[in-house]
Formats: C-alpha cells, structure tokens, sequence
C-alpha cells in the first residue's frame, strides 16, 4: 500500500514533538482535533499536552495564563475555529498583554473542501493581521512548515501559523532559500508583471505564471505580518503589472497589504487582487474542484490576468 | 523550616482596623470617581471588603517592593470596571505612589477605568468579562505543573457569569483539579441594565458550581467576620477541586440611595447626591 505523504501538520508537530522533549516549558493545546499528529505528545509528554476540549475561548485564556507562568504555548485548532470562535480573547488576552503564544490553525481557504463553509479558512488573514503585535505565517509547504517550529518557539509576540493539510510537493527544497528575516521569497523574476501569492496557492501562482505570455515573476509572501514592505517596493516597482493570487477573502487579505504599498508609490504598476469574492463557498467536492469553480486553478487565474492587461494595455 | 513555621504563624487580623480600611477605600472610589468624572462605583463598593480582606490580611502573599515575585499569589480582577476598589489599596500597599490615584482617568495618565497589567500590582489587563477565569486556571495549571505553591484568586461579577467562556473555564478547572484556584463572584444579583432575575437568571447559582464539579461556599461579602473563615476554606488541605466563594454582596454599598439600583452602575454623583454619598459614609466613621 502506498504510504500517504506527509503534511504540514505533520511535519510541524514532529518537529515541535522534538523540541517539546527538550524543553518541558513547551505545552501544545488543542481543542479536541489531531488525531494521528499529536499521538507522540499524548502518549509521551502527557505533562505537556492538553485537550482543551471544544473550548477555544477558554483554551486561549488558559494559554494565556500559562505563557504568564513562562510557558511556551502553541494552540491548535481548525481555522475558523481558533482564530474567529475566541476572537476577542486572543485580541485582549495574547495581544493585549503580548504574551507569546502560538496559534496554529489547520485548513488554510477550502482545505476542508468536503466540510463546507463552517470550516473555510478565509477571513483568518484579515482577523489576525488587524491585531496589534501579532506575527502572521502563511508556509507554502512542508520544507517551511517544519523551519516555523524553530521560528515561533524564538518568538516573542503573539503568532498565528496558518497550516495546510497538504506540504506537497514542495516549492522550496532546502532550507536556507526561505529567509525569516525578508518575510517573503522571490520565487521567479519577471520583468512584466508579478504575481504575489501565499500558502499553496503558490502552486497555482507558479503554474499560471507559466502558462502566460509575459515576463511574469512570482513571490512567495510567507511572513504576511510584519509585511517587509520596504523590500517588496524595490522589486514591485519595476513592473507594469502586479497581481496577488490567495485563497482568501481578497478583502483584507495579502491583496490588501499590497494595494497598501503600491498605493504609496509616485509611478505605480496596475494592481489586480484575486482571491475569492465576499462570499461563502457553498458547493462541496475536491479541493481542485472548489477552487475551479471560484477561479482560483492556474487556468482560470492566467486568463483573468490576461483579460485584465488587455483592457489595460 | 522554622522559617515556614513563621511564616504560617499569620496575625490574627483586626477587626476593627479593617471595616476602617474598608470605609477609607469606600471614601476613595468615590473621591476618584468625582474627581475624574467617571468610573463604576456602585460595583466596586460592592467588592470593598472582599478586596482589604485579601490584601490586608496575610491571605493574598504579594511583594509591593518586587511586583513580579515569581511566587506571588496571582489576583486577576476579572470584574475589571471595579479596578477602582484596587488602585487606592496597590497605592497604601507601596506598588506606586499616592499621587497616582489623582491622576485616575485624565490626559497622561496611569490608572483607566479598567486595570493593564503595566501597572505595578497588576498581573492581567482586566476590562472585558468573562476572562479572568480562563487566565487563572492556566496561572493555576502552571503552578500545579511546576509544583510551585502560589495560589490564584480570581474576582468575578455575577453578571459576568452570563459569559459562556465562563463556564468553559469551569468545566477546565474542575476536570484538571485546579485546587489552587480560588474564584471568589461578587454575587450582588444586578448587573449594568437590571436585576438577573428579571432578565437571564442564573439561579440555582451554588448548584451550578457545585454541578460544575467546584467546592462551592457562600459569605456574607460585607461581613469580615464571614469572609475570612470563607477564605480559611481556601486553605483546607484536603480540598481537591477548584474553590467558588459566593460572596452576597449589595451593588453601591455604604450609600443607601445608589444601594441596588441599577441606575448607578455608571452614574457620579454630583451637587446635593455627592453631599449625600459625603456624609452617609461619614456616617460609617462614628460606627
């Protein structure tokens, strides 16, 4: 039988399982979800694991006190869940105190495809970007999903890790090509138009950026808060064109930090935001479906930008 | 060990000296609240004793000259808008000085309405209900964890008991044996618009704890002749599960025309009223 690769949260928490058994300070909190991933910290740091059960207002709080006591905390939940369920706690408790706790939600846009809206991922961005002091990660893959274990534990604010269930293929290989400190990667240089994107949909930023007819460059913007604006306005105003691809309510999201830095510049490029309009996905089915359907696969995302260069030639 | 032989060997508390602290902390909310124009002061007269009997008495260990003694009990004001019965006692216990307490809610200042954890004293930024409990189980967890000896106390509003996130908490608390936790509720039976009774009520209220899996015991919150043995609960050896003081207090205490009227949940007196609130806790000066 074939084995079934691994994920991000898989190789997120195998890592922090490794580092959890060095430092007891670690404590990992869930409220009542991961199953096979969080085995090893269930079975072998009992002391250090804790189902919050379906409590996620309560879980941040105690995950506040406990970072109080010096704890080092990461909370786990699906998306929606962790980050909108107990809004107003993260806000006062985790940044109003800017106490360094971990979020790490799973199911990044229509990951849960099959489950419907209820477990959509497509505010999460817009909320925790909104919040003073916290730190926001948007890995593409497991390479990186892995490094953010080393990155949240030296943090020192508030964080929110946004995972996906899916780490493959990967986008970066090695490790010392994705760089903490720039907060995005420069994927593809492109003299034309650059497409800016996040998370997985890095693969359909990469595929459209293919199939176009331009010069088209493509960054990865994994650290979407603190946005490295100053470093993304060098390579962005030398293009025409620039467009940014999530899986996201494009209200909010990365598209809104970029029309943000475009919208400062003296000679700037066209800006196209795509993402998915301010509704609810209500249809079911694969994720490549869902996506097809709201114009998010590489074919759909090529002619959009297409149309648009057109009738703005 | 002779050492913590000392230390257990607490003063008996006076008394007298106390319902006189109490009366003095009544005189400086209201002395606050005039001066800045606002605050709660019904709701943090209903909370008066219950706050000098933890801070002067030895129950609630503290270090004014190390605020952030790591073995401090920890004291979460979860009914933040009552931070006004807190300042003037972190002030006379040494944690800033007097002249703060002047500056309460004006242009510049260093004391809110609602008490931030930057403040000397303060261990949790307090405003919004419903928080507190979660807060202190985690501080209460990590001393179990760590098999450090501080206690946490957390003051709740009844009102505040609305806040499903409160009941969460206490679900939490219980499950994880939280012995070290103690949740005292100023259980004056009104919050801002009314009467609980008459809109959400939140009766049988001591069943509830109880049926939470909390230890659950009721004082008069006026009376230090009844606080103090209800906080000696605390100290039991024997207790296993998290401990719920419900102390029945009257909201806007000391002062017969604010006394359970919701209308002075926000309200500072003023003219021929402040002359009144002036002298009925006057009054208590001649006890």
């Amino acid at each position: 039988m074939k084995k079934k690769k691994e994920g991000m949260r898989e190789v997120f928490f195998k890592e922090l399982f490794k580092l959890a058994k060095k430092n007891k300070k670690i404590m990992l909190l869930s409220a009542d979800i991961g199953a096979q991933c969080h085995d090893d910290f269930r079975k072998k740091l009992k002391n250090q694991y804790i189902n919050a059960g379906v409590a996620e207002q309560n879980m941040i709080g105690v995950a506040a006190g406990l970072a109080m006591a010096g704890k080092i905390v990461y909370v786990y939940s699906i998306t929606p869940f962790v980050t909108m369920r107990c809004y107003e706690q993260i806000r006062v408790d985790l940044c109003g105190m800017n106490l360094p706790v971990a979020i790490v939600s799973i199911g990044a846009g229509l990951d849960y495809s099959t489950l419907g809206f209820t477990h959509h991922g497509t505010e999460d961005l817009t909320l925790m970007k909104a919040l003073p002091g916290m730190a926001v990660y948007s890995p593409c893959d497991n390479t990186m999903a892995k490094m953010l274990v080393n990155e949240t534990y030296k943090g020192k604010t508030p964080q929110y890790v946004r995972l996906d269930r899916r780490g493959f293929p990967l986008i970066y290989e090695k490790e010392k090509d994705i760089d903490f400190q720039q907060g995005f990667s420069h994927l593809k240089k492109g003299k034309d138009l650059y497409i800016i994107s996040t998370g997985r949909m890095l693969l359909n930023a990469l595929d459209a950026a293919k199939r176009l007819p331009l010069d088209c460059g493509v960054i990865d913007l994994f650290r979407v808060k603190p946005f490295n604006k100053d470093n993304l306005e060098l390579i962005l105003k030398k293009v025409k064109y620039v467009a940014s691809l999530e899986e996201h309510f494009t209200d909010g999201g990365i598209g809104s930090s970029v029309s943000g830095l475009l919208a400062g510049l003296k000679h700037r490029p066209l800006f196209k935001p795509i993402g998915l309009n301010n509704q609810f996905c209500r249809s079911y089915g694969s994720r490549k479906y869902l996506q097809n359907i709201c114009g998010l696969d590489a074919e759909s995302v090529a002619k959009n930008i297409l149309n648009w260069i057109s009738n703005n030639g | 060990m002779k050492k913590e032989k000392i230390k257990k060997k607490a003063k008996k508390p006076d008394l007298e000296s106390l319902k006189s602290k109490a009366l003095w902390l009544r005189k400086k909310v209201l002395d606050m609240a005039v001066n800045c124009g606002t605050g709660h002061i019904a709701p943090s007269f209903s909370c008066i004793e219950i706050v000098v009997a933890l801070y002067y008495t030895s129950f609630l260990k503290t270090n004014p000259k190390k605020p952030e003694w790591k073995n401090r009990d920890r004291f979460i004001l979860s009914k933040g808008h009552a931070s006004l019965a807190l300042y003037p006692v972190l002030a006379d216990l040494g944690f800033f000085p007097f002249s703060y307490l002047d500056r309460f809610g004006k242009n510049n200042n260093y004391l809110g309405v609602h008490a931030e954890n930057e403040i000397a004293g303060i261990d949790v930024s307090v405003g919004s209900l419903g928080h507190g409990l979660s807060i202190g189980a985690g501080l209460a967890l990590a001393a179990k964890t760590d098999k450090k000896k501080y206690r946490t106390v957390v003051l709740a509003g009844d009102g505040e008991c609305h806040e499903g996130s409160v009941w969460e908490a206490a679900l939490f608390a219980a499950s994880h044996k939280l012995n070290n936790l103690i949740l005292i509720i100023d259980y004056n039976r009104l919050s801002a618009m009314g009467f609980l009774k008459d809109y959400q009520d939140i009766e049988p209220f001591e069943k509830k704890w109880e049926s939470f899996g909390w230890d659950s015991i009721f004082v008069n919150g006026h009376s230090f002749e009844s606080i103090l043995p209800g906080l000696l609960e605390a100290n039991s050896p024997g207790r296993k599960a998290p401990l719920a003081i419900i102390a029945k207090t009257i909201k806007g205490k000391g002062v017969p025309f604010m006394e359970n009227k919701p209308i002075w949940h926000y309200r500072v007196p003023k003219g021929s009223k402040l002359a009144a609130a002036r002298r009925e806790l006057t009054k208590g000066d001649n006890r």
